[in-house]
């Protein structure tokens, strides 16, 4: 096994999501009863502030500090946020909370072309999310965990190497209580590697058969279970934003973490999903929704992105951005893409045509791009409706229709003028051809009954025409040859 | 004219003269560079330069009123491409297509796409998409008055998808330079459709009269 542990040591101050990165701030806890400084950021730390100072004393070095205290509700929540994230990197995750991950390397560094590309996507992915991690990969989870928090970025393969690089921490970076900490020194032991050469039962008898197993853990002696992060079965996040935001970039930029955590979350899953619902919540509390539909089930980070953008771009927004949430209700099976409309004969990827709707619908909207298809019915303006592109039913209608159609139609019919008992429409208009009556639609309630002609304009176009056979018995132009 | 040969001067014009394909020379006979798909009107096929409707290119046909055949004159072409199961699009028109005309003519209703974007900078913004795309063999556009910065970018899509972009409007304006291989107007003569070629690219202008097909009495889809 190969263990990468991830240990983000400012998760405390990464999740306050600071507005300024100069301004100095830091986050406060109780050490001992007492409110404390825990972190601090570049700017605090500059001005001399360190991790343990008292508050009162870290205020007298900057005027200007701001101390907010931990919040290990928004840490526990960006931890699993990050946890989702991982899933597309691996399959077996643990949470090490406070401040760590873990992930099961074995399995999938195949799929990333090895250990290092697979390192250094894990690594580009912090980065981009702007979190400081140090990672260390170990065959032993709580080995791996423990050089990464004592700040040992390390890649090591196997036990041997772990037990030397094990050797060389002091004791203190050891998880231990107080009293074995102090009974260690009292034994006049600095380093783990002191502690390693002294035989096991006298140690055990020394520190407790619990410490042993511990320890046996660490070395890989003695197999380490650990309960794996169960992704939810929905996928439910918001992101607060360091800022107002009115910018579609600034947008963009926040909406790509949700997007990582979302396809880590379907790829942990196996699944993929045909709808995004995006909430966009402002200063006052109000929130704007939108959907974002795909043709087939996806969870390509990318072009899902793509799409986000198409539709924020057209987005008009009543007032900034606070914060941005996703849920992703339904997941579908990634395996049999529907769709007739796109097809490998056409000589390109099915892929790009559905990307192309995709991002028509997204941009200008699902009622703007549609697909006509043909309806069985005699009345013309019936013979035909909208529908779905890509869902039409195919070729299995057989159809006849006796007189020639306008390849246009009109919204609804014009009624004509007429002069000297001829239609007139921009002139006299010639009939031609052959009469065509057309009775129909007396079962439901919207019966025509009419003589369709085609007609010639003096200009020479050519127009479908029809005369009521009921009533005033007046011409109608209903469409364009 | 011949054009004088200059050894470094006809270098850099025979670098440009392959790399663009809106430069060419007068009175030169075509060279069969651009795949074509055929008008399916014999006539017409022969007074095109390229020998039918060439494929990555922008077509601008001015219509004569409402009515006038343009897109008739289309039809059998985009038979041809729907059959090749690609996307037809119609950005904009100015009607209703009229499915049972479009299945009469040998299009499946199936393959067109209809887009009706409500402002003029997302139809072109949709255009350009779908020339773009590759997935589309002919786009259909009613733009209202395409600079000619605005035509050359579409060009430019239509070279990278290979789709055909049929451009129809009014004609106003169009003495300026325009990247578009060709250049027709279009209107009725009696029962045929006469199709006057105003410009196109390494050919000449001309006129040619073809018959309007009208449609099969029956139609299977």
């Amino acid at each position: 096994m190969h263990w990468l542990a991830i240990h983000l040591p400012a998760l405390s101050l990464e999740a306050l999501a600071p507005t300024d990165a100069r301004a100095p701030l830091a986050v406060s806890d109780r050490v001992a009863g007492h409110p404390a400084i825990l972190l601090c950021n570049e700017a605090a730390a500059a001005a001399g502030i360190v991790p343990g100072m008292r508050i009162g004393a870290a205020r007298a070095l900057s005027g200007s500090l701001r101390v907010r205290r931990r919040d290990a509700g928004r840490e526990a929540h960006l931890l699993e946020g990050l946890a989702l994230w991982a899933g597309r990197f691996s399959s077996q995750i643990v949470l090490a909370p406070p401040r760590g991950l873990l992930l099961e390397m074995q399995g999938s560094k195949r799929l990333f072309g090895g250990t290092l590309p697979l390192l250094r996507q894990v690594r580009e992915g912090l980065n981009e999310m702007g979190h400081h991690a140090i990672l260390c990969m170990a065959p032993t989870p709580a080995g791996a965990l423990l050089l990464a928090e004592a700040g040992r970025q390390k890649m090591i393969r196997d036990l041997p190497g772990l037990h030397r690089h094990l050797a060389s921490l002091s004791l203190q970076q050891l998880p231990l209580p107080r009293e074995q900490q102090e009974a260690l020194q009292n034994m006049g032991m600095m380093c783990l590697g002191d502690l390693l050469q002294l035989p096991g039962p006298g140690l055990g008898r020394r520190l407790g058969r619990a410490f042993l197993d511990q320890l046996d853990r660490l070395l890989g002696r003695r197999p380490d279970p650990r309960p794996l992060f169960r992704p939810p079965a929905r996928f439910h996040r918001h992101l607060e934003l360091p800022a107002e935001v009115e910018s579609v970039a600034a947008l963009q930029f926040a909406a790509h973490r949700l997007i990582l955590q979302l396809s880590g979350f379907l790829t942990a899953r196996q699944a993929g999903t045909l709808q995004l619902e995006w909430r966009l919540v402002h200063p006052r509390g109000e929130v704007t929704r939108f959907r974002l539909g795909l043709l087939s089930p996806e969870r390509c980070p990318e072009r899902l992105q793509t799409l986000l953008q198409e539709r924020l771009e057209r987005l008009v927004l009543p007032a900034p951005v606070r914060e941005i949430g996703l849920t992703v209700e339904r997941l579908e099976p990634l395996a049999g893409r529907p769709g007739v409309l796109f097809d490998a004969r056409a000589g390109s990827e099915p892929e790009a045509g559905e990307q192309l709707l995709e991002r028509l619908r997204a941009r200008l909207g699902e009622q703007a791009v549609t697909g006509i298809r043909l309806v069985p019915d005699h009345r013309p303006e019936r013979a035909w409706c909208h529908c779905t592109p890509g869902r039409q039913a195919g070729m299995d209608v057989v159809w006849q229709l006796r007189g020639e159609r306008p390849l246009w139609l009109l919204p609804e019919p014009v009624p004509l003028e007429e002069q000297e008992g001829r239609p007139w429409w921009h002139g006299r208009l010639v009939l031609e051809g052959e009469r065509e009556r057309i009775e129909a639609g007396w079962w439901d309630g919207a019966p025509v009954a009419r003589d369709y002609f085609a007609a010639r304009t003096p200009a020479g176009g050519r127009l479908w025409l029809y005369r009521e056979l009921r009533g005033e018995r007046r011409w109608y132009l209903q469409g364009f040859y | 004219m011949r054009i004088p040969v200059d050894s470094g001067r006809s270098g850099v014009l025979e670098n440009l003269l392959q790399q663009r394909t809106d430069l060419w020379r007068g009175k030169v006979p075509v060279s069969p560079r651009l795949p074509v798909i055929a008008s399916g009107f014999g006539p017409l096929d022969t007074a095109l330069a390229a020998g039918g409707w060439p494929r990555g290119a922008l077509v601008e046909i001015l219509p004569d009123g409402a009515g006038s055949g343009d897109v008739e004159l289309l039809l059998p072409a985009l038979a041809v491409l729907a059959r090749e199961f690609r996307w037809i699009v119609l950005v904009a028109p100015p009607w209703i297509p009229y499915a049972p005309a479009f299945a009469a003519g040998g299009v499946d209703p199936a393959r067109l796409l209809l887009l009706t974007p409500p402002t003029e900078p997302e139809r072109l913004w949709a255009l350009e998409q779908a020339l773009r795309s590759g997935v589309c063999g002919a786009v259909l556009a009613w733009p209202r008055r395409p600079t000619g910065a605005r035509l050359r970018r579409l060009q430019l899509a239509a070279e990278a998808g290979g789709g055909i972009g049929f451009l129809f409007h009014s004609g106003a304006g169009t003495e300026r330079f325009s990247p578009a291989a060709l250049r027709l107007r279009v209107r009725r003569s009696d029962e045929r459709l006469a199709v006057d070629i105003l410009k196109q690219r390494q050919g000449r202008g001309g006129s040619v009269v073809v018959e309007s097909r009208g449609q099969e009495s029956e139609v299977r889809i």
